[in-house]
């Protein structure tokens, strides 16, 4: 963690009246007792930037969100199509349920299918593995925080004023890459002279906070530099990607992690490419996208306000380490809390602690009725009736079903998965980088030691950028590890299983959180699968005992100015990296195929 | 979907829910374009933007275009970021005026559906559509913005200039039609077939034809391929050439297993039987591992994938032919169509039994095979092991029909066996009538 | 000996060579079929796909030769006779076979003990030989689909799209090829349990003394006890 060694930044046009002191609870109240104080629903449909179709509804009370609806708006069925087919096929079928992390999949999938096996892979392809993982996971932290979340807090059209060689000293001050901006400015320029908005059509780049200021608080060249950079991450997105590729043969999509191992042999060619640019990808983490988080997040601290939950953190651990222990991944597995009794301390998880409920979800009431299963006995089928639909202007009727996804709790409490819950359990468990990365950022922002703050819409931003310098690290060592690995003749890549008859979960992390495949398959034909997704974690609706999943709870309390454009609510949003196409899905029946279709408003099967 | 009203009407609208007049935002907006710096002279412009469309200006270079995400997994989204020639902000700055799209999109909610609702008014616009139409529940195992999925693309068609279908997904459905398709999927161009037929969609301008229809299969598609169909026809300024999948034919019209570079070690016979082996190393051919190269027609191994840094074969997998499809049908999607990738040939559905042709197929032979051997053991318990058995004096038929008889009993009995039948010889006469017959007959 | 004498006209010289290319041609298009589809033994991969298209060609080729030359070459219309016909007729429904096709059943299913009287082909016989050369060109036109030189032409094209792909005509043309080895064995079974005489007929053009047979009164006439020149001489 040598890269964070941040300064303090004096910038050309005065932040201090738009950076806010650390905030305590009281602050939140002060902030919200001015301006105007909107009631009402607020909608963000579909929510953007995400991967899937998300729905958020809210009801606004004197500017404050006092209830959420989070409803995911697409049913496809992955597990029904794995049934019957081939082990191999489920890595390759099921990753194709996300985009953005068909690695993971492949990957929580392919480990699913080395249990059932029962058998370990060989190392070389543990190293493999790794690699390909890390890529995507630089590719989708970098790509989420500069191209799809940054547009929250950086105005593009705003950079067109800036100063350019105010721009360079702001960059050289804030410790970031400088670039050709008057290059960029003219490209802007040009951009906005023709008028059509193209990506920056109905944005949000209008919307005030409460008080009636912008929200939008970066100074023009801040915004130019953010511009800058959001072009280089798309091609360092695509860099990460190149890596994904060379091993994967493409990505997305990834072909070569199947059980068994890797179908990849790395021979001694391919390794130049895999560290080179591991190595550009690393520096660019380190001295570009580090000093960018912290340059842009002392303009807008009150996020640190919002966003909050209940605080309990769920990961199963991604990175495999040579003990092929969870606990001991390179980002370890466990199970943490703020504040639950029993999980201030981490623990390792249970598989058997996890349930699923589909009292709020469009599943048969008739099958489900309201109990929450364990995902091996999952007994739910999907079924949409009319009734369902909220029509506009209306939120979804107490205790109605409103969302395709599932509400999975663990030890029947509410959990949140993703980055800032991996980065706690590191954390907790001691991983010297991580420790050392969120005690260096919170000093950087004059919070030294405030873990708690971590909970909350900034936190989650932030903590995600920590965790990728963390894997850009890790994947220059890594590399370096199966240079090694070759050397020493122990980089075999694939094991022939005994049997083909068995059950087992993977139970692995994607970039968005805790990730589980389970599957059971007798003479390699598989017989039963099941996914739990990480952001049906976080986006969950409701469960039995009406408590909010963690998404949900998170929005509560926001601030609206505009309840067109609840911005907060959105930067809440999308704090999650919410993965929703991924996320609505559903599991076999355990007692024989139970599909019900219902082709007429009240005709269930 | 957003009701269309007059651009200005739906501004007030907006306005006067902000508690806004008219002249206060004239006002803001003179004070934005002071705030960005801009002269006085732009002030016009810049209202013209703000307050006419949230897609800016109705007219200006670029083509605009809708990106719409159904049942999909974002991949042929991410997969066109990827692309460097030219690199995806070009293309969204400079080439197309991209005014939708859910994961590149600025906006968000309202606003955007604000976009695509005066894109789709102003016309001239191509629409990309990346994911699998769901019809499942009538349509409603899609909904994005309150609005069924099939609504959405209907509308959206109803005025391109064209449209796109990205990835295996919009051609067919995709892995999502895969046996037993739970939600419904259909691919884009067979959804609107259909739907025009019903009377359901029209067209405009279309004289009862169906907008022009790309299908870019491959799951997910190719940026290269997006990009050559969409920057290409703006630089050309013509559809490219289709076969008759609608497919453009200079992607999709050789097999994958023709331009392999490992095609050189098929021919030789040099062949990977093991993932991890020797024999991989070597870079030998995947055929025998499954590879679905031989029946997937794609140029994977000239365009190659992530900035051409690789692709599958050059990795060690196989390929599973992901842009196989036929956006006739939902049934050939490349999922059914190939699995178990690993395997030579799909599996066979039988009810609920999964089995390889080949399987089958010696099952059958082994079980004629058992059949003939059991055959030739009757065949030696029953003593005709020497040279088949005696044959019959005459036919059992034309003994029960003496009239019509084709032949009587034969007048030398040679090694006919004679107590089998029972009947005795018959006569010549009866042996004389018979040849009359035949000779009348003739042999047919 | 209870067989019908086997003469040369029943197979002219040009069917013995037509049959011997059509084994060949089928024994290495089945090798090297199993050999393209999965390639069990390395290293005869060109080799074997070069077979397996030059063998189709020639099977093709030797199958219109042999369509032709029914019409033209005269042979024996049944066994144990030198009267000759043409050829085509043999393939056609005859006299000698008219209500035979339970007799012949149920003298393979041992429900009948003597050996059904007949044409030079009796009925099941003589149905699966006219379905051949249907079957022939099913294989070839889906292999033709497969092969890429002509698998881009419209015919082509549409059966592929027709039947959803170009797997579905692998699976096609490898169940059509199994249908050609399940008819060899029954064919090769068949044959060989009427003794050896028809087989050195059919391969060396041997005679063989047996009952002699009148195409006129459809019926067996007697007994060629046969002087051993006699085959030399015809």
């Amino acid at each position: 963690m040598t890269a964070t060694t941040p300064t303090p930044r004096t910038t050309p046009t005065d932040p201090a009246t738009t950076v806010t002191a650390v905030p305590t609870t009281a602050a939140v109240a002060t902030a919200a007792s001015v301006g105007n104080k909107p009631n009402g629903q607020s909608i963000i449909d579909p929510v953007n930037r995400i991967e899937g179709h998300l729905r958020i509804d809210m009801e606004v009370k004197d500017g404050i969100v006092d209830d959420v609806w989070i409803s995911g708006g697409l049913f496809r069925g992955m597990e029904l199509v794995l049934e019957k087919r081939r082990t191999a096929d489920a890595a390759y079928i099921s990753q194709r349920i996300c985009g953005v992390c068909p690695v993971s999949h492949a990957h929580a999938s392919a480990i699913a299918g080395d249990k059932s096996y029962g058998i370990t892979i060989p190392n070389g392809a543990r190293i493999i593995r790794n690699l390909v993982e890390g890529a995507q996971f630089l590719h989708s932290h970098i790509l989420w925080f500069y191209n799809l979340a940054a547009l929250d807090y950086v105005n593009p059209l705003n950079a067109l004023s800036a100063d350019v060689a105010e721009t360079v000293k702001l960059a050289n001050s804030a410790g970031t890459t400088e670039a050709d901006f008057a290059g960029l400015k003219a490209r802007l320029k040009a951009f906005a002279d023709n008028g059509q908005l193209s990506i920056f059509s109905g944005n949000w780049f209008d919307s005030k906070e409460l008080d009636g200021s912008s929200a939008y608080k970066l100074p023009a060249e801040l915004d130019l530099i953010a511009t800058m950079h959001y072009l280089e991450a798309l091609e360092m997105q695509a860099t990460a990607s190149e890596i994904s590729g060379i091993i994967g043969g493409k990505m997305p999509h990834i072909m070569t992690s199947i059980p068994g191992g890797s179908a990849f042999v790395p021979t001694e060619e391919k390794l130049d490419d895999l560290l080179f640019r591991a190595i550009k990808l690393r520096d660019w983490v380190k001295n570009t996208m580090i000093p960018d988080t912290l340059a842009i997040v002392p303009f807008y601290m009150d996020e640190f306000n919002y966003g909050g939950n209940a605080g309990n953190y769920i990961a199963w651990g991604v990175f495999e380490a040579p003990s092929f222990k969870p606990e001991e991944r390179y980002l370890p597995g466990g199970v943490w809390s703020f504040k639950e009794p029993g999980y201030q301390q981490v623990q390792n998880w249970d598989e058997e602690l996890i349930t699923e409920s589909t009292i709020h979800s469009f599943y048969d009431p008739a099958i489900d009725n309201g109990t929450p299963i364990k995902p091996r006995q999952g007994i739910t089928a999907p079924l949409y009736k009319d009734e369902y639909m909220v029509p506009n202007g209306q939120h979804p009727a107490q205790g109605a079903r409103y969302t395709w996804d599932k509400a999975p709790r663990y030890d029947n409490k509410v959990f949140e998965a993703g980055g800032l819950a991996r980065l706690l359990v590191a954390y907790n468990r001691k991983v010297p980088e991580i420790v050392e990365g969120i005690d260096n950022v919170l000093k950087a922002l004059g919070a030294e030691g405030r873990v708690e703050l971590l909970n909350s819409t900034m936190g989650r931003t932030g903590a995600r950028n920590i965790e990728t310098l963390y894997v850009a690290t890790k994947m220059v060592d890594w590399v370096n590890e199966l240079i090694e690995a070759i050397k020493g003749g122990n980089a075999a890549t694939f094991i022939e299983p005994a049997t083909r008859t068995g059950e087992g979960a993977g139970m692995w992390e994607a970039p968005r959180g805790a990730l589980y495949h389970y599957m059971k398959i007798k003479d390699d034909l598989i017989e039963k699968y099941q996914i739990i997704i990480p952001s049906s974690w976080n986006i969950s609706p409701r469960d039995g005992d009406d408590r909010h999943g963690p998404m949900e709870e998170s929005l509560l309390g926001c601030p609206v100015e505009d309840v067109a454009k609840p911005i907060h609510a959105l930067r809440a949003v999308h704090s999650f990296d919410p993965c929703v196409a991924c996320a609505v899905h559903v599991s076999e029946p355990a007692t024989g195929r139970k599909f019900s279709v219902v082709t007429n408003p009240w005709g269930v099967k | 979907m957003v009701e269309t009203q007059a651009n200005v009407a739906r501004l007030d609208e907006l306005l006067e829910r902000k508690g806004v007049t008219r002249r206060r935002f004239l006002e803001f907006c003179g004070a934005i374009a002071v705030s960005l710096g801009l002269s006085e002279a732009l002030i016009p412009t810049v209202h013209e933007a703000i307050a006419e469309s949230v897609i800016g200006k109705e007219t200006g270079a670029l083509t605009p275009v809708i990106w719409l995400e159904l049942a999909s997994c974002t991949g042929c989204t991410e997969s066109f970021a990827q692309v460097d020639t030219p690199d995806v902000a070009t293309v969204v700055l400079e080439l197309i005026s991209l005014n939708y799209s859910e994961t590149l999109s600025a906006g968000a909610g309202f606003s955007l559906e604000e976009a695509k609702e005066q894109t789709i008014e102003a016309g001239g616009y191509l629409v990309v559509i990346e994911g699998a139409l769901m019809e499942g529940w009538d349509g409603n195992a899609l909904r994005i913005a309150n609005e069924k999925g099939t609504e959405i693309v209907k509308h959206a068609c109803a005025n391109a200039k064209a449209v796109i279908c990205a990835g295996s997904c919009a051609v067919d459905g995709g892995w999502q039609a895969g046996y037993p398709n739970p939600g419904g999927a259909i691919g884009i161009q067979s959804f609107l077939t259909r739907e025009q037929a019903a009377g359901s969609f029209t067209y405009k301008g279309g004289d009862g034809n169906l907008p022009p229809i790309i299908n870019v299969p491959t799951c997910p598609a190719n940026p290269e391929h997006m990009v050559a169909v969409i920057v290409d026809v703006l630089l050309v300024g013509k559809l490219p050439d289709l076969n008759s999948q609608n497919k453009p034919s200079l992607i999709f019209s050789q097999y994958i297993h023709d331009n392999c570079p490992r095609r050189g070690h098929f021919e030789n016979g040099e062949f990977v039987y093991q993932f991890g082996s020797e024999e991989e190393k070597k870079g030998y051919c995947l055929y025998a591992m499954g590879c679905k190269g031989p029946q997937t027609k794609n140029n994977c191994p000239i365009v190659r994938w992530n900035r051409r840094v690789s692709w599958c074969v050059e990795a060690g997998a196989p390929c599973i032919g992901c842009a196989v499809s036929d956006p006739a049908t939902t049934k050939n999607n490349w999922v059914d169509l190939n699995a178990p990738f690993l395997k030579r040939f799909r599996n066979l559905n039988i009810g609920d039994i999964r089995l390889q042709p080949a399987t089958l197929a010696a099952a059958v032979g082994g079980i004629a095979a058992v059949l003939l051997v059991a055959h030739a053991f009757g065949m030696k318990a029953t003593g005709r092991t020497k040279g088949g058995a005696d044959f019959e004096r005459q036919r059992k038929w034309d003994m029960q029909h003496p009239d019509r008889a084709i032949a009587s009993a034969p007048a030398v009995t040679g090694g006919a066996s004679e107590e089998d039948n029972g009947t005795p010889a018959a006569t010549a006469a009866e042996n004389e009538e018979s040849k009359a017959d035949s000779k009348e007959g003739g042999t047919q | 000996m209870a067989h019908l004498a086997h003469y040369r006209q029943a197979h002219p010289i040009t069917f013995v060579i037509t049959h011997w290319v059509n084994l060949i041609c089928m024994v290495m298009l089945v090798l090297t079929g199993f050999i393209i589809h999965y390639p069990f033994i390395p290293g005869v991969m060109g080799a074997a796909r070069g077979v397996h298209i030059c063998c189709a060609f020639v099977i093709l080729l030797n199958l219109i030769y042999r369509i032709v030359a029914a019409f033209f070459v005269k042979s024996a219309p049944t066994g144990g006779t030198r009267e000759v016909e043409k050829d085509i007729k043999s393939f056609l429904p005859q006299k000698d076979n008219r209500h035979q096709l339970g007799a012949w059943i149920k003298y393979y299913l041992f429900l009948k003990k003597d050996h059904p009287l007949g044409a030079k082909y009796g009925v099941p016989q003589k149905l699966t030989y006219d379905a051949i050369p249907l079957l022939l060109l099913c294989i070839a036109f889906t292999g033709f689909c497969l092969w890429v030189p002509t698998s881009n032409a419209p015919l082509f094209v549409g059966f592929t799209d027709l039947v959803g792909g170009i797997m579905n005509v692998r699976i096609i043309h490898y169940f059509l090829m199994w249908v050609f080895i399940i008819f060899i064995m029954l064919h090769a079974y068949l044959a060989s349990i009427e003794g050896l005489a028809p087989l050195r007929m059919m391969f060396r053009w041997k005679e063989h003394k047996g009952l002699v047979y009148s195409p006129e009164s459809h019926t067996i006439v007697g007994e060629d006890k046969g002087e051993e020149d006699n085959k030399e001489k015809s």
